[in-house]
């Protein structure tokens, strides 16, 4: 074997690791253990002054193994990779510690995390010892691209991709397309019709060469990875289509909050009481009547229902406050003479416009008042004296101090949005993750936000979490763009971390092949042992921790480099009790 | 001076390891007993990993995986936890307390729970008091 000539590096982050970790300390301790040439501590190792240090010193000191000890290796581990590489070593001989998520973040006491980052640093330059140069394998891109979901989301990104010439596959659960978008009368801030807007893009999808559009189809298992997919869809007339392509946009959208689950708001057992959704397309009919069929004259719209409050959606669900007050805008234009009471939590008004239409419908003699989400709810029940309204709202209204009665004709619940109940399935389908309110998990929430940990795989619109109009076609088309960009290059690069048997140990006992998760593992007769298809491999391990023969070999997470983490991480423990 | 037990925590990549970076991103607090491994799944915790800790000196080991159903790679974690339960077994007939090696689902959300998971395998194997495994092994052979 070649002699091992590691270099490690302790990051301080600025003062995130360095406050709760002696980064000096460690980096000089360190220097001790075997193979490790140089040590030394930086103040942002990621920075390019950081990564030049290590291309420099992989020069001058012919280090052939790099050990960073920073951030968590999910966000900074293809950065230092990338420097191995312009350095001209394999980025596979690099190992990373995480001191900063799962040390000097979580931790008080200054000396038990220098022992912990010190221990894990020692596990990492143990591990790197018993690396190997792995190989970039590269695929070739399939230029058409799975887009599932046909609302606003789902046909922005379609016409983005199908522009530049590439083939999209667009599957619609329902017969039409449009999603929620289809079900609004006007959009907020600027009031403009929202069918004036979608149908133009609708027609476009409809006509469009390069956009096959399926309807009444749901989503099957996929198969393959980045550049290579493919699934069965049942189309309406029973039959079954084969699909091939190289990238999935995921726009399924989200359904809205079932208020039923309120008692205090009478949902379902007063008739005038209903949902946002209700009333606008009594808006699109351009009737604003009660269940009687009477012009109401006291109408009041209560918000946060089912959001921002702890016993049913902690999240806020962004669009309700602005679409409330076009509701004002709506009924104050249709019936001059109505009261219009707004029974609100917190008025949110973020969007680019909304500050100013907050401002502008506050004017129109709109009675705006407020509740406290974590003390009661709004109380709505049957008024016994009937000369006015049906129904009164009882609630204590906070800015006054007073407990207030509102009398109204219809009561409009501004419910909120929450994930698709098959969000679970699709993300099954597609091999996606979800985030603790079922909306789905971008790869990372801020640098990141339409990328899923899945190559190939886009997330948009509202099935990742509620948002309006303008925020998901921005989303749609960022994830297009994304997508283009990949057809371009033409191939990609794929997964090398994969396993691979010994035939001259494997036993040919056929474990492997029973516990593969992708079929990536076939039994060779002739020879009598396993064999990885190294294309469907994904590298999880599993087939690795089952062999009992220990034929197969878990590329970058082997036994033996596991092992010796172990080793190296108990010997600084024990050197030192924790 | 007092009992620090000495845990190793194999995490795996998508779901666990995540959780563990989100506990820090949010500056929950926990205690430094833990030594996190990270692998890409659940399911690539071979048995001998659990006793290799052990036998290096771990007084307590935890695995962590996706919530069934929620494994990145479909059914890892379903696999470590059939290896999970016999493992436990073999433990018990090593004489070993079969509480000292626990497994939990954390997903890539809940960086709380993880928090509060630590602390309390920490304090749980606290009570179990020391293991000496590596001791006891170097004074038999």
């Amino acid at each position: 074997m070649n002699d091992i000539r590691i270099g490690v590096y302790v990051c301080w982050c600025g003062t995130n690791i360095a406050k709760m970790v002696d980064v000096e300390k460690i980096a000089e301790e360190l220097s001790a253990l075997p193979h490790v040439v140089l040590s030394r501590n930086y103040k942002y190792m990621c920075s390019d002054p950081g990564q030049d240090m290590i291309i420099k010193d992989i020069h001058e000191h012919k280090l052939n193994r790099v050990v960073v000890a920073a951030c968590s290796p999910r966000i900074h581990e293809l950065t230092f990779r990338k420097a191995l590489q312009n350095a001209g070593l394999n980025p596979y001989m690099f190992e990373m510690a995480n001191i900063r998520e799962q040390v000097s973040w979580v931790h008080t006491d200054r000396d038990s995390a220098t022992k912990k980052a010190k221990s894990l640093v020692s596990a990492a330059i143990n591990k790197v010892s018993f690396h190997e140069p792995l190989e970039k394998r590269t695929v070739e891109i399939n230029p058409a691209t799975l887009i599932i979901g046909g609302g606003v989301s789902g046909i922005s990104a379609a016409l983005e991709i199908a522009d530049s010439g590439r083939h999209v596959f667009l599957l619609e659960k329902s017969d039409s397309l449009g999603g929620l978008a289809a079900k609004i009368d006007l959009n907020f801030p600027y009031l403009n019709s929202a069918t004036n807007l979608l149908n133009p893009l609708i027609k476009r999808v409809n006509d469009h060469e390069h956009i096959e559009l399926f309807t009444n189809v749901s989503v099957n298992e996929i198969f393959g990875y980045i550049g290579n997919f493919k699934t069965k869809i049942t189309l309406k007339n029973g039959q079954e289509k084969e699909l091939e392509f190289g990238n999935i946009i995921v726009a399924t959208g989200l359904k809205t909050f079932n208020p039923s689950a309120i008692k205090e708001y009478g949902y379902g057992k007063y008739s005038n009481v209903i949902t946002s959704l209700e009333f606008e397309s009594m808006l699109k009919e351009g009737k604003i009547l009660t269940k009687e069929g009477k012009v109401p004259r006291n109408i009041a719209i209560i918000h946060c229902v089912g959001s921002r409050n702890s016993n049913y959606h902690n999240y806020c669900s962004r669009v309700c406050c602005m679409t409330a007050l076009k509701y004002a805008n709506q009924i104050r234009s249709t019936l001059p003479e109505a009261h219009i009471y707004q029974l609100y939590a917190d008025m949110r008004a973020f969007g680019k416009g909304c500050e100013e239409f907050y401002a502008e419908t506050s004017r129109k003699d709109i009675v705006f008042m407020m509740f406290d989400q974590r003390q009661d709810l709004p109380s709505v029940s049957a008024l016994k004296d009937k000369n006015h309204s049906e129904l009164q709202i009882c609630f204590h209204e906070l800015l006054s101090g007073e407990d207030v009665e509102v009398h109204a004709d219809i009561v409009i619940l501004m419910v909120g949005m929450e994930a698709h109940e098959d969000a679970k399935e699709i993300a099954h389908a597609v091999g996606i993750s979800l985030c603790g309110n079922e909306f789905y998990l971008e790869k990372h929430p801020k640098l990141d936000p339409v990328a899923t940990t899945t190559d190939g795989v886009f997330i948009v619109g509202t099935c990742q979490s509620p948002k309006d109009i303008p925020d998901s076609i921005s989303q749609a088309k960022a994830a297009a763009a994304r997508i283009l960009a990949t057809i371009l290059k033409k191939t990609v690069e794929v997964e090398v971390t994969t396993a691979v048997v010994n035939e001259e140990v494997c036993c040919g006992c056929q474990t492997c092949v029973n516990v593969c998760p992708y079929s990536a593992i076939s039994y060779i007769e002739d020879r009598k042992v396993s064999f990885v298809n190294e294309i469907l491999c994904k590298g999880c391990g599993t087939c690795g921790s089952a062999c009992p023969s220990g034929a197969i070999k878990s590329r970058h997470f082997t036994d033996q480099q596991i092992m010796s983490q172990i080793a190296g991480l108990m010997q600084m423990v024990l050197k030192e009790e924790v | 001076m007092s009992f620090n037990p000495k845990i190793v925590a194999f995490l795996c990549n998508w779901c666990s390891y995540t959780g563990a970076d989100l506990a820090g991103t949010s500056r929950m607090k926990y205690a430094p007993n833990i030594r996190i491994i990270r692998v890409m799944c659940s399911g690539r915790v071979e048995p001998t990993f659990v006793l290799s800790a052990i036998k290096e000196g771990a007084d307590g080991v935890l695995i962590c995986g996706c919530h069934p159903g929620d494994c990145h790679y479909h059914e890892g974690n379903y696999k470590c936890l059939r290896r999970y339960k016999l493992l436990k077994k073999y433990l018990t007939q090593m004489g070993y307390d079969p509480e000292r090696l626990h497994l939990e689902w954390i997903s890539a959300s809940e960086g709380k729970q993880f928090a509060e998971l630590v602390d309390a395998f920490t304090e749980k194997i606290r009570s179990l008091g020391a293991l000496n495994a590596k001791q006891i092994i170097e004074t038999l052979t």
